[in-house]
C-alpha cells in the first residue's frame, strides 16, 4: 500500500518537475537584464527555482522525519475502500468531461446525471430522467436565454438546428 | 467627517430596489452555496462572476459580496444542524453549535450564530468605513518598491503564519505565480511559457483554478470520507430569535474580543478560517465557563462566528485600499474588479468613489438583509440537505464544469478544471495550503510588475527595497513574518537547552 511518506515524496517530486519545467520555459525569454529592465523570463525563472527548491525541502524534511520514526508518515495514504469511493466519483466525472467535449454539455449533463442516479444511486427511471432533463433544461433557459451565454454544443444540437 | 458624507452618498447608490433585490438574490444563492458541501464562497463567487461581466460594476459587486455573506451564514447552518461545516471557516462552529442542537437548542444556537455573525460583520464594515479612506490616501504615497513590499508581506505572512509546512506554502505560492505568468507578459508584450500550446496563449484563469481546486477537489475529498447527513430539524420562530437576542448582550466581552481577532486576521491575510479557530481557542481559555466548551456552550458558538464574519468583511479593506485581497474569496472578487476594468488599490477611491462607497454601504445593508433572509429560510435550506448526496453531488459537478466553461467559452478550460480538481484533492490531502496559490494567481502580474519597475528604478539593485524608511519598515515586517517559524523553533530550542542545563 502507498503510505503517506511515498505520497508526500511523489507530490514533492511532481511540484519539483513543474518548477523545473517553468525554469526551462523561462530560459527561452532571457533571464538577465536588458535595456528595458529585467527580461521577461527572469520572474518566472526565479519562481520556478523557488518551487523546485521548496519541493526539495519538503522531500528532505519528510525523509528526515521518516528516519526519525514519525508514525504519521507510515500511515496508509488511501485504503482500498476509500480509493473505491473516490474512483466511483471521479471516473464518471472524467466521462462527463469527455462527453462534454465530444457530444456537447447538454447531452453530457443528461447522460452523466442518468448514469450517477440510475446506476450508482439506484433510483427509478422516472425520477432519474426527470432530474437529468430538468437540469439540462434549467441550464439551457438560465444560460442561453437569460444570460445569453452559449455552452459547448455537439452533433445533437447541430442536428436539431441550434 | 468626509467618510460619513461619502458613506451617505454610498447609501444613495446602494439603496435602490434593484440593488436590494440583488442583495436578496445574492444572499439566497450564497446560503445555497454555503450549505452544499463542495461549493464554498470562493467557488460560488467564481461561478457567478462570468455572469456579471455584462452588469454594471456596482450591481455586480453587490451581488457577489451578498453571495459571500450568504455563504458564510450557510456554512454555519450546516455546522450546527448537521455537524458538517459547509465552509472551512465554520469548522469551529461545529464544536459547540452541534452539541447545542442535539440538546434541542437548535434555534438558540442558530440565532446566536447569525446574530453574532451579523455583529462581527458590522464591526468589520465599520472599520472599513473609518479606515479605508485613510489607508488609501496613505497608500497613494506608495510607489513600485512599496507595493512590492506589501505583496511580500502578504505572502510572507502566509508562509510564516499559515500553520502548514513553510515549504508547502512556498510551493503553493510559486505554482500560483508561475501559472499567472503564462500567456501575455504585460510589460514586454511577449507571449511566455506556452510551450507552443495554442490553448495556453490566453493564460490560465484563476477562476478555473478556484473551480477545480475548491469545487472538484473538495467533492473528491467529501466522497472519500463517505458523506452522511444526520440532521437535526429546526424551525426558527420570531419569538425565540428575540429571546436569544435579549441574551446576547451578556456576551459582550466575547463579541468584542472575537471582533478584534477577526478584524486583525481579515486585514492580515490570515483569513476567516484561522480567525474562527483562534477566537474559539481564546474564548475557551479566557471564559469562566471554559470547561463547558465543546458540550454546547453558547459562547463557543458566538466566538468563532463573530470572528469568522468580522474577518470576512475586514478582508475587503486591504483589497479595496491596497489591491491586496485578505482571503481567497476576496482574491476572486479582486480578480473580478480587474475584469470589470477597475483597478483595485488606492486610486480606486479617487477614480471611482461611487463604486467604493456604494460597495461599503451595501456591506451594511447586505449584512442586515442576510441576517433576516437567513433566519427566514433556514428550514428550507436545511431540507435541501435531506436530498440524497448521490443527486446533489453530480449536480454540483455539472454546475462546476458549466461554470468553468462560461468563464471564457473555451473547451480547454473544462479539462483544466478537471486537472485542478486532482491537484486540489492531493494538495488538501497532503496539507498544502490553497489560498496562497489563488492569491498568487490573482496578484501575480501586479507583483511582477512592481518588482520589475522597482528594478528599473534601481538599475537592478535590490537595495531599493531598503532605500527609504517606509519601504524599509514594510520589508522588515515581511522578513520578520517570513522567519517567524524559524524564530519560534530557535526560541523553543534555546528554552529546552536552558531547561536541560538547569536540570
Amino acid at each position: 500500500m502507498i503510505t503517506r511518506f511515498w505520497a508526500e515524496c511523489a507530490m514533492a517530486l511532481t511540484t519539483m518537475i513543474f518548477g523545473l519545467g517553468i525554469v526551462w520555459g523561462a530560459l527561452d525569454f532571457g533571464i538577465g537584464w536588458d535595456s528595458s529592465g529585467p527580461q521577461p523570463g527572469a520572474f518566472p525563472f526565479y519562481t520556478g527555482m523557488l518551487v523546485a527548491l521548496a519541493s526539495l525541502g519538503t522531500i528532505v524534511v519528510t525523509t528526515a522525519r521518516r528516519f526519525a520514526g514519525n508514525d504519521l508518515l507510515g500511515e496508509i495514504f488511501l485504503d482500498a475502500e476509500r480509493a473505491r469511493r473516490v474512483a466511483s466519483f471521479i471516473l464518471p466525472v472524467i466521462g462527463f468531461v469527455v462527453l462534454s467535449a465530444t457530444l456537447g454539455m447538454y447531452v453530457a449533463t443528461v447522460l452523466y446525471l442518468v448514469f450517477t442516479m440510475r446506476f450508482q444511486g439506484g433510483y427509478g427511471w422516472l425520477p432519474t430522467l426527470a432530474t437529468g432533463f430538468g437540469a439540462a433544461l434549467a441550464f439551457y433557459f438560465a444560460l442561453e436565454k437569460f444570460f445569453q451565454i452559449g455552452l459547448l454544443k455537439g452533433p445533437l444540437e447541430r442536428f436539431l438546428g441550434f | 467627517m468626509d467618510n460619513i458624507a461619502n458613506l451617505m452618498h454610498g447609501f444613495s447608490v446602494a439603496l435602490t430596489t434593484h440593488h436590494i433585490l440583488l442583495m436578496m438574490a445574492g444572499v439566497l444563492l450564497g446560503i445555497l452555496v454555503g450549505v452544499l458541501p463542495g461549493l464554498g464562497a470562493p467557488n460560488g463567487v467564481s461561478l457567478l462572476l462570468p455572469l456579471t461581466f455584462s452588469m454594471d460594476p456596482v450591481s455586480a459587486i453587490i451581488l457577489l459580496t451578498s453571495l459571500y455573506w450568504g455563504a458564510l451564514f450557510g456554512g454555519s447552518t450546516t455546522s450546527i444542524l448537521f455537524n458538517i461545516p459547509g465552509e472551512p471557516s465554520s469548522v469551529a462552529t461545529t464544536f459547540d453549535g452541534h452539541p447545542m442542537a442535539k440538546q434541542g437548542k437548535a434555534t438558540e444556537a442558530l440565532s446566536f450564530a447569525f446574530l453574532s455573525a451579523g455583529i462581527g460583520a458590522m464591526a468589520g464594515v465599520i472599520l472599513i468605513t473609518v479606515l479605508s479612506g485613510w489607508v488609501a490616501s496613505f497608500a497613494l504615497r506608495f510607489s513600485s518598491p512599496e507595493f512590492f513590499a506589501v505583496y511580500f508581506i502578504t505572502f510572507a505572512s502566509f508562509i510564516g503564519l499559515g500553520g502548514s509546512s513553510p515549504f508547502k506554502a512556498i510551493v503553493a505560492m510559486g505554482v500560483g505565480f508561475a501559472l499567472a505568468s503564462i500567456g501575455m507578459d504585460s510589460v514586454s508584450g511577449n507571449i511566455r511559457l506556452t510551450y507552443d500550446f495554442d490553448v495556453l496563449l490566453a493564460g490560465v484563469s484563476f477562476l478555473i483554478a478556484v473551480i477545480g481546486l475548491f469545487g472538484i477537489g473538495e467533492l473528491m475529498l467529501t466522497m472519500e470520507e463517505g458523506l452522511r447527513f444526520n440532521g437535526i430539524s429546526a424551525k426558527v420562530r420570531a419569538r425565540d430569535v428575540l429571546k436569544t437576542a435579549a441574551k446576547l448582550p451578556r456576551y459582550w466581552v466575547a463579541l468584542l474580543r472575537s471582533s478584534a481577532i477577526g478584524i486583525w486576521m481579515g486585514i492580515t491575510p490570515g483569513g476567516p478560517t484561522a480567525a474562527s479557530f483562534m477566537s474559539y481557542a481564546m474564548a475557551k481559555r479566557s471564559s469562566r465557563r471554559g470547561a463547558n466548551f465543546g458540550k454546547g456552550e453558547p459562547e463557543g458558538v458566538i466566538a468563532p462566528e463573530t470572528a469568522d464574519h468580522a474577518a470576512g468583511s475586514a478582508a475587503m479593506l486591504p483589497m479595496l485600499a491596497l489591491g491586496i485581497p485578505g482571503s481567497a474569496t476576496a482574491a476572486v472578487m479582486m480578480g473580478g474588479l480587474m475584469i470589470w476594468g477597475l483597478n483595485p488599490g488606492p486610486t480606486l477611491f479617487t477614480d471611482r468613489p461611487d463604486f467604493v462607497w456604494g460597495l461599503i454601504a451595501s456591506m451594511y445593508l447586505g449584512n442586515v438583509v442576510a441576517v433576516i433572509v437567513v433566519l427566514a429560510t433556514v428550514p428550507l435550506f436545511a431540507s435541501i440537505l435531506r436530498i440524497p448526496f448521490s443527486i446533489v453531488g453530480p449536480v454540483i459537478v455539472v454546475v462546476c464544469f458549466i461554470g468553468a466553461f462560461t468563464v471564457a467559452s473555451k473547451e480547454f478550460d473544462i479539462w483544466l478544471a478537471l486537472i485542478f480538481g486532482f491537484v486540489g484533492y492531493f494538495f488538501k490531502k497532503l496539507d498544502y495550503p490553497i489560498a496562497p496559490l489563488i492569491l498568487a494567481m490573482v496578484i501575480g502580474d501586479k507583483a511582477e510588475d512592481a518588482f520589475r519597475q522597482s528594478m528599473i528604478f534601481s538599475q537592478g539593485s535590490l537595495s531599493i527595497f531598503w532605500s527609504n524608511p517606509l519601504v524599509t519598515t514594510l520589508m522588515s515586517l515581511g522578513l520578520i513574518l517570513l522567519l517567524m517559524p524559524l524564530i519560534g523553533t530557535i526560541f523553543r530550542r534555546l528554552r529546552a537547552l536552558g531547561k536541560t542545563r538547569a536540570a
